[in-house]
């Protein structure tokens, strides 16, 4: 299986290690050199510095044409909800997810069919439940 | 009228006093506490100090009744979430960015953003007309990734002049669409003579741009 990950903070390193490999081939795409560096030790997984701004040329180069998943999981909430839509819309990814922090956003954009992972709703949740309890 | 504009840099604060000359209602949505205090106090022009982003932030500024919302962050990523937040979350005012990328142009569109300005590309073709000789132009990027429309002018010294456009190889998705000459217009069939200085008007990918420009301007 091929990934694509958009991402080199500690979400993207965790992905990394629990899907790193035999049978899957992983590329990471990030803007900090040595986060990649010790992403790219983990075995099938191959590492691509990216410039600001993050451009869909980067995406295409990168192989998102024919790849079986896209993660956008680096800490930009924008960003990756611009690049989980591109992979989605312009290049039919079968599978995509989109990391996002702002509780507003997460509701906005599963409504509209986005596969959104985040942590913020729930722990807002938890400390209301805490709070109330 | 009343038109938000978020972001307001150059492209913001231009638009802003345009519009507010010719009558319209316009509030603006600005970041930088600056230049927030700038564009109030000096300017007179009504500003809102937040985050254009945020949902309460676009409910403050009267989004709710809003005819026109304009996106100008100088952010294509955040000009999209804007105009998405914009059209799910309020009673759908046609939306209008700019963007950077001109590849996320179709992609804006296919996303209901409703008018999208590919602000780049169309400097990118003034700059490529203005360079002497036989440049390739880039007219706009088509709706199917990768996908343009691109203009070539052909040079007398090319080795198409005199032949019929049926005798080229083109690429296997590029396609002469139309001949532009002194004249007119022609729908270019395989029978077409080539002439010297036809502007050539094709459909191509990207990775094949280079390979066409060869084929209708080589020597």
């Amino acid at each position: 299986m091929r990934i694509l990950i958009y991402g080199w903070g500690q979400l993207a390193a965790s992905v990394v290690r629990d899907l790193a490999g035999k049978d899957t081939e992983i590329t990471v795409l990030g803007k900090e050199r040595s986060q990649l560096e010790r992403l790219s030790s983990n075995p099938g997984v191959t590492a691509v510095l990216l410039a600001e701004p993050v451009m869909q040329d980067y995406l295409l180069e990168a192989g998102v044409s024919h790849t079986d998943a896209f993660l956008a999981l680096s800490d930009d909430d924008h960003e990756n909800l611009l690049l989980a839509q591109v992979a989605r819309q312009m290049f039919n990814v079968p599978h995509v997810i989109c990391h996002v922090e702002s509780p507003q956003l997460q509701i906005l954009y599963t409504t509209l069919g986005l596969n959104v992972v985040g942590y913020s709703r729930g722990i807002v949740q938890d400390i209301r439940q805490v709070i109330d309890a | 009228m009343y038109i938000v504009i978020v972001g307001c840099s150059e492209a913001g604060y231009y638009l802003a006093r345009a519009l507010v000359t010719s009558g319209h209602e316009v509030a603006v949505i600005e970041r930088d506490r600056h230049r927030h205090q700038l564009l109030t106090e000096g300017l007179g022009i009504v500003a809102l100090l937040g985050d254009g982003a945020d949902l309460e932030t676009l409910d403050k500024a009267g989004v709710g009744r809003a005819d026109v919302v304009v996106a100008l962050t100088g952010v294509d990523a955040t000009n999209l979430v804007i105009c998405q937040t914009v059209q799910h979350r309020f009673r759908a005012p046609r939306t209008m960015t700019l963007v950077k990328d001109p590849k996320n142009e179709p992609v804006f569109e296919e996303l209901g953003v409703d008018v999208v300005v590919n602000w780049i590309q169309l400097a990118l073709t003034a700059l490529e007309a203005g360079v002497p000789g036989h440049p390739l132009r880039h007219l706009m990027n088509l709706r199917q990734p990768g996908m343009q429309l691109v203009c070539v002018a052909v040079p007398p010294e090319a080795d198409i002049v005199g032949k019929r456009l049926g005798e080229l190889q083109l690429p296997p998705n590029s396609f002469i669409s139309l001949v532009v000459k002194k004249g007119g217009a022609d729908l270019p069939s395989n029978h077409y003579l080539v002439e010297a200085e036809d502007e050539i008007i094709a459909v191509t990918s990207s990775g094949d741009e280079q390979l066409l420009y060869d084929i209708l301007t080589g020597v």
